[in-house]
């Protein structure tokens, strides 16, 4: 990827030749150019789903302005630890058990299928080094009855075309000596990995900004305009630097998308929340998959460079933009709980750094991407899970605009009541 | 199995230097329960640092002035009643609750505390060249302490290179330890006459300075040791470990004169080019800063009682600008007083009029450090020295080229951490944001005038244009986080927080 990243064109920065080698930002010239006056599609939020959204949709030919007020990929796009979660997030539902929830993650299970193939075949895509590492993942059963779901879990996941198994006992042991023994068992996902979250929405960008979108920083929006019997632009893009006539907008604001849908006079389903993250010094290989927990806040795992990423929606206190959430401190000692729980080897390894950062939740975790009936012509691409499912989300809506592919599911529509309950959300945690 | 423990405080003081004792001793004078927390082993500071556990004072005579005078700190602050506490780092500051980890134990302690003194020092000023990270090559804070602590010469061909008012200290402390010191060099020009009379007038008051500063060079001259002015250090050599030093003449704004380079050969080279004071708790705990390379780049804000924009929080010392040690001890007398008025422990007008004095002597020691501007004012060449090859982050390994490309990218400090990982390792970016920040001024030049600027009520990200500059940007651009030191999962772990789990809705 090296090469041909660095020697491919001249609108590409690249900036980290080791490690990441072939990284791709896009350049400072061209994020401050002019933003254009009239153009068909005008994105708000220069996160990954807004980047990504602007690269499938200029990738086919559709004139598009992207309009981000501060640097790129700033907020939950680049502050969340970059881990891809294929297995379902079973314990986002209520305790009415798995089956009742069958139709729905068999679903969810189809959807992440088709992440995964995106994520593995993202850096070609791209031409770029996104860090993608293929890892595995480990869900972690400390209790029997956690344990009998993810058996459940597991056959459900195999009818959606999802390879996992559940290990226990010696094979457990055998195969992450590093988890603590009285753990009740394990579900294991070959296909989980990571990439690096600063690297992703930047190269989506980069490309954009190539296929000819009209990618611009430090341009906040103030407010969209309504436009009547204006032919074809439908709206009119009030941001700091000036007025953008626009035929469809998207709202990919992430967590401060339900307060930019305000203006125009309409409710999404999503809050914003902060959360917490902890990093430690880097240390000799012990764990290669990642682990994440079935019933505690935890998600874990050792970062190339050897530095542990620990999280798993320890909740951080929320400030108004632009300060970044604050760090509480009993997430920072919760947190170091689970993870000495489940890999007691942990003890011993410092925390150098911990981080905050926002998300947009939405009360039942799912996507809020699709056209307002409200609205015409007003899309909205937000994603609460949007590390792993944000590329896909935002290739199914530019196929859905772009009229290529079905339209997304009704339950993704963000006039959807704000309190649709799927059963309970998981209390932060978004990957 | 672990919780933590929690104790409660008058007033903490985090740092047991001259700020720290010194404000703490007062404190208690005046009624105040003072608990003084210091991460190192012994108490006193850089200055008045005492030797490491396990050494013992045989002969008085041969340890020096600076000892006895820490002794005498650390034993006036123990005599009204102080709780002196070492090897305890405080790893979060928020409001005036303080996490505190003593090396040691197995949790962490809260301590809540009516006021936080903050008198955490200064380091070394970080100055990349190339070959800076030889071995051999090191601070003259490290050089120090390694004799003072542990009484080890830090090598046997020992070059200076430095800058400001107390920069001939070190090797003529060295020497004096009978240290090999076979060259020193001081950026700054050598004393002239008007300049000279100037500080007679401005020094008064100040004999002791201006004694110590005229003993250091003479106790060189007299050694023998070459003593070069305008001179600074342009790189390093050596394969494996330093075994040379390249110096060039200087102009004024300390940038290297074309064909004015010579080497030496030595197999220790000690950097000195002042302080920048201690800052990552203040800007946790949200305090505002200025900005003045002059006192060691970012200062925070404090008014006449040394209490910062955060309420409770005081601070005091080189940490607030580096102005030595006995500024340090006048401000911590002024911390101390106002904490006890704003306590009630001492009147207004009492706690005024006792600080009137020190207020008089501050004034002094202003006057005498602008008086010395002329001589030691920082220039900016320092931070030009470094090739593209030169590494700047050391944690990471990130070059220069390899910031400068990023650079293209993005200006803002936060973005440009996360595409290269400058300053995300073990350092936190204490060592490499002054030379990142002095980058991107350059390349922003006027442009950074709009950038996203320090502001402490906030981490980092308002615009405050009376704080204009691309280095404040760059230097307080990355957002400050906990833990200030690092420190292990275990021992942060804390099973008695409640993990709401993951089922909530059932």
């Amino acid at each position: 990827m090296d090469e041909r990243a660095s020697a491919e064109s001249g609108t590409c920065v690249d900036a980290a030749r080791e490690p990441g080698a072939g990284v791709l930002l896009p350049r400072r010239s061209d994020l401050s150019g002019e933003v254009p006056t009239d153009t068909d599609v005008v994105i708000v939020g220069g996160g990954l789903a807004g980047c990504a959204l602007a690269y499938f949709l200029a990738t086919q030919g559709v004139e598009l302005a992207v309009l981000e007020r501060a640097e790129l990929n700033r907020e939950a796009s680049g502050t969340n630890a970059g881990s891809f979660h294929f297995q379902i997030a079973i314990h986002q539902l209520t305790g009415a058990g798995a089956d009742a929830d069958r139709d729905r993650l068999l679903a969810d299970v189809r959807l992440l299928v088709r992440a995964a193939a995106m994520w593995r075949d993202l850096e070609r895509e791209l031409r770029a080094d996104l860090g993608v590492h293929v890892t595995g993942g480990l869900m972690v059963a400390e209790t029997p009855e956690q344990l009998q779901i993810l058996v459940t879990k597991q056959r459900i996941e195999r009818d959606g075309g999802l390879d996992t198994e559940v290990l226990t006992g010696a094979e457990l042991r055998n195969f992450a000596p590093y988890l603590a023994e009285d753990l009740a068992g394990a579900s294991y996902c070959a296909t989980e990995g990571y990439a690096n979250p600063l690297l992703a929405a930047p190269a989506f960008a980069a490309r954009a900004f190539e296929a000819g979108a009209a990618v611009r920083t430090y341009a906040p929006v103030e407010r969209i305009e309504q436009l009547q019997d204006a032919g074809a632009a439908r709206f009119a893009v009030h941001h700091a630097r000036g007025k953008v006539r626009a035929h469809r907008v998207v709202n990919a604001a992430g967590a401060w998308a339900h307060e930019l849908a305000r203006g125009n006079g309409f409710e999404l389903p999503l809050r914003a929340e902060g959360l917490h993250m902890n990093v430690t010094e880097p240390r000799d290989r012990l764990l290669v998959p990642l682990i994440q927990h079935i019933g505690r806040r935890l998600t874990l795992k050792q970062s190339s460079n050897g530095t542990f990423i620990v999280g798993g929606g320890w909740p951080a206190r929320a400030e108004p933009w632009p300060a970044r959430p604050s760090v509480r401190w009993s997430s920072v000692a919760g947190n170091a709980a689970v993870a000495r729980r489940v890999v007691p080897a942990l003890a011993d390894v410092r925390v150098i750094h911990t981080w905050a950062g926002v998300w947009a939740a939405s009360k039942d975790l799912l996507p809020v991407v699709g056209e307002s009936a409200r609205v015409p012509g007003y899309f909205t691409c937000v994603v609460p899970t949007g590390f792993t499912l944000g590329p896909l989300m935002a290739s199914l809506l530019a196929g859905q605009m772009t009229g290529t592919s079905a339209t997304l599911p009704s339950e993704y529509s963000p006039d959807r009541a704000p309190t649709l309950a799927r059963g309970g959300a998981r209390q932060g945690g978004p990957s | 199995m672990n919780g933590r423990r929690e104790e409660e405080v008058g007033l903490l003081v985090v740092g047991g230097g001259p700020a720290g004792l010194v404000a703490a001793e007062l404190a208690a004078r005046h009624g105040l329960t003072v608990l003084l927390v210091d991460e190192r082993a012994t108490f006193g500071g850089q200055i008045y640092r005492q030797p490491g556990p396990g050494f013992v004072v045989r002969d008085p005579r041969r340890v020096g002035r600076d000892y006895w005078a820490g002794v005498a700190l650390v034993e006036a602050a123990r005599g009204a009643g102080v709780e002196l506490r070492a090897r305890t780092a405080v790893l979060s500051l928020r409001g005036t609750t303080a996490v505190c980890l003593t090396e040691g134990d197995e949790h962490v302690t809260l301590l809540r505390a009516r006021r936080v003194l903050v008198a955490p020092g200064a380091s070394d000023r970080p100055v990349p060249f190339p070959g800076w990270t030889l071995p051999g090559v090191v601070t003259a804070g490290g050089a120090q302490a390694l004799v003072k602590a542990s009484r080890v010469a830090p090598g046997t061909r020992v070059a200076f290179a430095g800058s400001g008012p107390l920069a001939l200290a070190f090797p003529a402390q060295l020497r004096h330890l009978g240290v090999n010191v076979v060259l020193a060099l001081e950026a700054g020009p050598a004393p002239r006459a008007p300049t000279v009379a100037r500080l007679v007038v401005a020094g008064w008051g100040n004999a002791a300075l201006l004694r110590d500063a005229l003993t250091y060079r003479a106790r060189l001259l007299g050694a023998r040791v070459p003593l070069r002015y305008g001179r600074i250090v342009v790189r390093a050599e050596g394969e494996d470990r330093v075994e040379a030093v390249v110096h060039a003449a200087a102009d004024a704004d300390w940038r290297a004169i074309p064909d004015s380079e010579e080497r030496l050969e030595v197999d220790t080279l000690c950097v000195g080019y002042g302080f920048v004071p201690s800052t990552e708790l203040l800007r946790l705990a949200g305090c505002q800063f200025g900005y003045d390379e002059n006192l060691g780049g970012l200062v925070v804000e404090v008014d006449a009682w040394q209490r910062t924009n955060v309420e409770g929080v005081l601070a005091a010392g080189d940490g607030t600008g580096v102005r030595g040690a006995l500024v340090a001890m006048a401000q911590a007398r002024l911390a101390a007083l106002g904490a006890a008025a704003d306590l009630g422990a001492v009147s207004r007008a009492r706690a005024a009029r006792l600080a009137r004095p020190v207020r008089r002597q501050l004034a002094a020691k202003e006057r005498f450090r602008r008086a010395l501007l002329p001589l030691y004012a920082v220039g900016p060449g320092i931070y030009e020295l470094a090739t593209p090859e030169t590494v700047v982050c050391r944690c990471e390994e990130v070059t220069l080229a390899r910031l400068e490309e990023a650079m293209e990218a993005t200006v803002d400090t936060d973005a440009l951490k996360s595409y290269t990982r400058a300053g995300m390792g073990l350092c936190q970016g204490r060592s490499c944001q002054p030379q990142i920040g002095a980058v991107l001024a350059r390349r922003t030049g006027a442009a950074s005038e709009a950038g996203s600027l320090l502001d402490g009520a906030n981490e980092a990200r308002r615009p405050v244009p009376r704080l204009s500059g691309g280095q404040l940007a760059a230097l307080a651009g990355t957002t400050p986080r906990p833990p200030v030191r690092p420190a292990a999962i275990g021992v942060l772990a804390d099973d008695t927080v409640p993990d709401r789990g993951l089922f909530v809705g059932g």
